[in-house]
């Protein structure tokens, strides 16, 4: 029978991936003089992101890179160095490890190219088997590179001005890490890690997840994967780790030729995508279909708690976007409540004679910020509601940005005992609110079915905790 | 009785990766799975005297350990009421076996209590590459073959998994008693996931089993076939 991993193991592992995330001392071996090269701009990153640690760059033919003194060898770095970023040609990637080892170097991030994913699988063994024989963890081959918020790292040639937030991501694709970074930063998101994991030779999913568990900087982990290399491994992992932080999983190779396409592509045993599904379901992953779903949700646990029972009310000045709303709700499986007489008369003080208090609650195209700030705050202070969605069409009545102020007045006043997520309908002016509500850590999306699929993302994962709990304390389980 | 180690053992010492039906279903009982009352005859009249102790109507099947699929080879009778009848089913199998399979190796006929038709469900396991032993349930018949209504969990089941699964598949009001028809005991297909699931993980050389059809009635169940397949011996 295979036992779940022990406390001493995760320790362990949890201490490997802080010299790797965390680092005080960094050597990029292959450091480069030549802008537009890699070796030049993850050095560029880590130097001008504010990495609060010591970096060493480390090339034979260069005396001072980026106004730094440069070293012929990582043995000849006056200092210790928790961690090494390798980017040099694949047939010297071994040698190179080989002195990371014997200098002491905890972990090393082996950004090069040309192992596993072109068919040199006995070449990736080597530099694992290698940097095992030292006792240090190996992240890549084949990646972009790590980010760590709290230490201001960016170790990767991805954008510079990633911002900082509480959001991990691990992702298998490294183009997609630095693609995503540039959008998370359009998009507002902010991120506590960002860790590309290429081939996985030794590094994997289940080893980070066990990281952003402890990791107080993070709320939510956002994994991109084709495939796990270790299944049993990570299904444990995800058992353990999603009781305490939201996990949500980006699979691709959904389809039969996808899955074809993931395996030629970092090499990976893709498996039956049907196995997933299930390995998701029963560890309370959350599965979304796209990058944009997954950020939404994402952006929903990085800002609010999830809720604490069933129950939603839609609050909205359009009928027609409160019945899209009613829609998603049902198709996601989200309860609308039945608005209880006493509380129909409270909203009925929000709207004109032809509002409606039925669920959703349609304060018409009268309302004004002060009315949605008047209804969210009744829908805040009663305990029969759960969750609140609140959608607004753009209208001359009411300025979007006062409209967030108002909202952003009623969630924090009223305590934010329960989640919100807004959604904005319309043009540029809209997208300002928006951005307003994001900074606020209160989850605003353009359409009512992001609202609602966040929301419904925020109560599976709350009904998952809810059951587990459950059948902890029951005793036929 | 021998053990699931002893038996999957012995299929080893044979050369053999697939259990015959009356080990698969040795094993399954050794872990609580209600299967069908069943013995091993090895001559017409031994078979007409077990068929009198298990008790009318009865099913021949041809035991073989060359022979997959019984059915194919006229390997399979149904709904035998009396001595008479045993004995006439037995000697067409061994015509039709020898005729279909003239090399077969034959241990004898698997006589086995033949139980009152309900609603089938169907339990199997296939070992992932990724997460091991991968359990699947769904309804029998159609619902399995063209509408593909199947629930997977990996193993080891908690009891949470189990009533999931169960609940998961779309046709599951059927066996909740829809349309005014007495719900099923669901408490006990529960119970024979969460054997299964222990069965595979305490044996890890099993790569597929096969329960199919199991009769759920209102109260019990019952496993009519069984298949396991073990691993190649590496």
């Amino acid at each position: 029978m295979d036992a779940e991993p022990s406390k001493n193991h995760i320790r362990n592992v949890v201490k490997q991936i802080s010299f790797l995330l965390s680092p005080r001392t960094i050597a990029v071996i292959g450091a480069s003089r030549t802008p537009g090269k890699i070796g030049h701009e993850i050095l560029r990153n880590i130097v001008e992101y504010g990495f609060k640690g010591k970096v060493y760059p480390v090339n034979p033919n260069a005396d001072e890179i980026l106004g730094m003194k440069c070293y012929k060898s990582v043995l000849d770095i006056p200092d210790e160095v928790d961690m090494a970023v390798v980017v040099i040609p694949a047939q010297f990637v071994k040698e190179a490890i080989e002195q990371c080892g014997k200098k002491g170097v905890k972990a090393v991030a082996v950004i090069s190219s040309g192992f596993g994913e072109v068919g040199k699988v006995k070449e990736e063994k080597e530099i694992v088997e290698t940097a095992h024989k030292y006792g240090m963890r190996l992240l890549g081959p084949n990646i972009v590179g790590v980010y760590y918020a709290p230490i201001m790292l960016n170790a990767t040639f991805g954008p510079r001005d990633v911002r900082v937030g509480n959001i991990a991501f691990i992702t298998q694709s490294g183009a997609l890490a630095i693609a995503l970074m540039g959008w998370t930063i359009l998009h507002d998101i902010g991120l506590s890690a960002i860790v590309s994991l290429g081939n996985k030779a030794d590094i994997d999913d289940g080893d980070l997840l066990y990281f952003f568990e402890q990791d107080r900087n993070t709320r939510v982990i956002l994994i991109y994967m084709e495939g796990v290399k270790d299944g049993r491994k990570f299904f444990k992992a995800c058992k353990r780790v999603s009781l305490e932080k939201p996990i949500i999983v980006l699979k691709a190779g959904r389809s039969e030729r996808g899955a074809i396409a993931a395996s030629s592509h970092t090499g990976s045993l893709a498996g039956s995508d049907i196995i997933y599904d299930a390995a998701f379901k029963q560890t309370g992953v959350l599965r979304a279909k796209d990058i944009q779903e997954a950020f939404d949700w994402a952006r929903a646990f990085a800002s609010i708690d999830p809720p604490k029972r069933e129950g939603v009310v839609i609050i909205t000045n359009g009928g027609g976007a409160g019945v899209m709303a009613t829609d998603a709700c049902e198709e996601n499986g989200l309860k609308l409540l039945e608005i209880p007489e006493d509380l129909a008369r409270k909203f009925r003080e929000c709207m004109p004679p032809f509002g409606s208090t039925k669920n959703p609650i349609d304060l018409t195209g009268q309302a004004t910020d002060e009315k949605y700030e008047e209804a969210i705050r009744i829908a805040m202070m009663d305990e029969r509601i759960g969750g609140i969605i609140a959608i607004y069409c753009h209208t001359a009545i009411t300025d979007p940005v006062k409209l967030s102020h108002a909202i952003t007045r009623a969630v924090y006043e009223t305590g934010r005992l329960k989640p919100i997520t807004v959604c904005y309908i319309g043009g540029e002016r809209c997208y300002k609110g928006m951005k307003v509500l994001n900074e606020a850590n209160i989850p605003a999306y353009p359409t009512p079915e992001q609202a609602v699929s966040a929301m419904a993302a925020l109560y599976k994962w709350a009904r998952f905790i809810k059951k587990e709990k459950a059948a902890k304390t029951s005793p036929k389980s | 009785m021998s053990s699931p180690k002893e038996i999957i053992e012995a299929a080893y010492k044979e050369n053999r990766t697939f259990l015959m039906e009356h080990e698969a279903k040795r094993i399954c009982k050794f872990y609580g799975i209600p299967v069908t009352r069943f013995k091993v005859a090895k001559t017409a009249k031994e078979a007409a005297e077990k068929a009198l102790e298990i008790g009318f109507p009865v099913v021949l099947k041809i035991i073989s350990p060359d022979i997959v699929h019984k059915s194919d080879v006229g390997g399979v009778k149904l709904d035998l009421k009396s001595k008479e009848e045993v004995i006439k089913a037995y000697n067409e199998i061994m015509e039709n076996v020898k005729k279909a399979k003239p090399n077969a190796r034959i241990i004898g006929v698997l006589v086995q209590e033949m139980v009152p038709p309900s609603t089938e469900v169907i339990i199997g396991v296939s070992k992932d590459p990724q997460f091991g032993p991968a359990i699947m349930f769904g309804l029998g018949g159609i619902f399995v073959e063209i509408l593909k209504d199947v629930s997977f969990r990996i193993a080891p089941l908690r009891r949470k998994d189990a009533e999931e699964m169960i609940r998961e598949i779309k046709s599951y009001p059927i066996l909740a008693g829809a349309r005014g028809r007495p719900p099923l005991d669901i408490e006990e297909i529960i119970h024979i996931l969460m054997a299964v699931s222990r069965m595979c993980m305490e044996h890890p050389e099993i790569n597929q089993l096969d329960l199919n059809p199991i009769m759920v009635y209102e109260k019990g169940a019952k496993v009519v076939d069984a298949r396991i397949i073990l691993e190649k011996k590496a």
